[in-house]
């Protein structure tokens, strides 16, 4: 019951999380911020803007973007296969992409250009992530990895990598060059407008609750430990957002190569062969 | 029901029509630490289709009135404009030059005129105070037709 319940709230709790995090990134700069219900004033404005549509798959591709990422938390939430919810959040960032080339705009090519090169940096990694536990557990159900002990130990070196593929998938500096607002205006969202836009800006809400949930299932069994590490991660995220600069995409996507996936592998031998 | 959340997120576009940048740092000073526009839920967005709020500067020079057309229709509705600064107001010392227009009203309908040389932070957030009131008006005007 409070799982169905939780399905049904994931999209406003994530709100609720971005408005905290906003906050939070302006107490950090010592200012005020907006209030934390910041994003709902700005869904019930969107959805009072007047729309324009650019054409109707870039309208479609948009909305399947939002609703198959609702999928993938819901499967996170009452336990599917951790390797379906990594490929089902894989198919939902390409319908993004194809929303991005289905304009003729240039900058919604370079955003999804950038996009699928982000894909590139972190996909392997969460493969990875996902083999891991695959290899402690064996099995892939999520059931199964929230059931036994918490996996810092066994994956110390996966937790890191994870780390390092946070700021990719929520858009945050030194790896926001998917987005970079200052450059290319938005990437694949700069051509929706009104509610359509509303659906986009949801779905990065939904981003949110999946990076947490994930790392939420780096504690196992233990709910207080996995409150403790989501804490961690949104701090360390934010005070990385704001202390560092934007790095180029090709550097984005060495850097997470490299350091994520040796790092990944590593751990993976270590499971092995120790 | 959703009518009074219309004017707690406005999200700005900020043009440069041709303004010696003076306006446009003060436009940034706002967006700063010190005085904080952010906590009005105002978002530099940059991008025409998500915004509400149009800030110009600068006294519309030959080059940049089509531009200023283009960006104007591309904001959806409702929508308000504010004139930032002498010379997007009426020109300000630069009126009368054979490369200039005279102030952004000559092209797009202006709601808010802040004057000022260039106007300074506060003055720009109380104009945006102002458009605020101005915007949660037109939205109401455009639900009754």
């Amino acid at each position: 019951m409070i799982e169905i319940l939780f399905f049904l709230i994931a999209p406003f709790v994530g709100g609720l999380i971005y408005g905290l995090e906003r906050v939070v990134r302006a107490r950090m700069q010592r200012r005020i911020g907006p209030p934390i219900l910041q994003p709902f004033y700005d869904m019930f404005k969107l959805i009072q803007k007047e729309p324009f549509i650019v054409n109707q798959y870039h309208i479609i591709f948009g909305i399947f973007h939002f609703i198959t990422l609702w999928i993938v938390v819901g499967m996170l939430i009452f336990g599917g296969n951790l390797l379906y919810v990594v490929f089902i959040h894989l198919f939902s960032t390409i319908f993004i992409i194809l929303a991005g080339y289905s304009t003729k705009s240039i900058y919604s090519h370079i955003g999804s250009n950038r996009e699928l090169l982000s894909i590139l940096a972190y996909e392997p990694i969460l493969i990875l992530i996902a083999s891991g536990f695959y290899l402690i557990n064996g099995s892939f159900e999520i059931s199964a990895i929230r059931e036994s002990s918490h996996y810092l130990q066994t994956m110390p070196l996966l937790f890191l990598a994870m780390l390092l593929i946070v700021p990719i998938k929520l858009k945050k500096s030194p790896f926001d060059a998917t987005e970079a607002h200052q450059e290319i205006v938005g990437g694949v969202e700069v051509e929706y407008s009104g509610v359509f836009f509303e659906f986009l800006y949801m779905a990065k809400w939904i981003e949110y609750i999946f990076i947490y949930m994930l790392v939420f299932l780096f504690a196992g069994d233990n709910i207080i430990l996995g409150i403790v590490l989501c804490l961690i991660v949104f701090i360390l995220v934010n005070l990385v957002d704001n202390a560092t600069a934007r790095v180029k995409i090709n550097h984005l996507v060495k850097i997470a190569l490299i350091i994520g996936l040796v790092l990944s592998v590593l751990n993976i031998f270590g499971i092995v062969y120790v | 029901m959703f009518k009074k959340f219309r004017k707690k997120s406005p999200w700005i576009l900020h043009y440069n029509a041709g303004s010696c940048n003076g306006c446009d740092i003060e436009i940034l000073a706002c967006l700063s630490p010190k005085y904080d526009l952010e906590r009005f839920g105002v978002i530099n967005t940059g991008n025409p289709k998500q915004s509400d709020v149009f800030l110009v500067t600068g006294p519309v020079t030959y080059r940049s009135r089509s531009r200023i057309m283009e960006l104007y229709s591309q904001i959806p509705e409702p929508k308000v404009v504010v004139a930032v600064g002498s010379c997007a107001c009426t020109g300000g010392v630069f009126r009368g030059m054979y490369n200039v227009e005279d102030g952004v009203d000559r092209y797009i309908p202006v709601d808010v005129y802040i004057a000022g040389c260039a106007s300074s932070p506060e003055l720009i957030m109380d104009g945006i105070v102002k458009a605020l009131e101005i915007l949660e008006t037109k939205g109401e005007k455009l639900e009754k037709n």
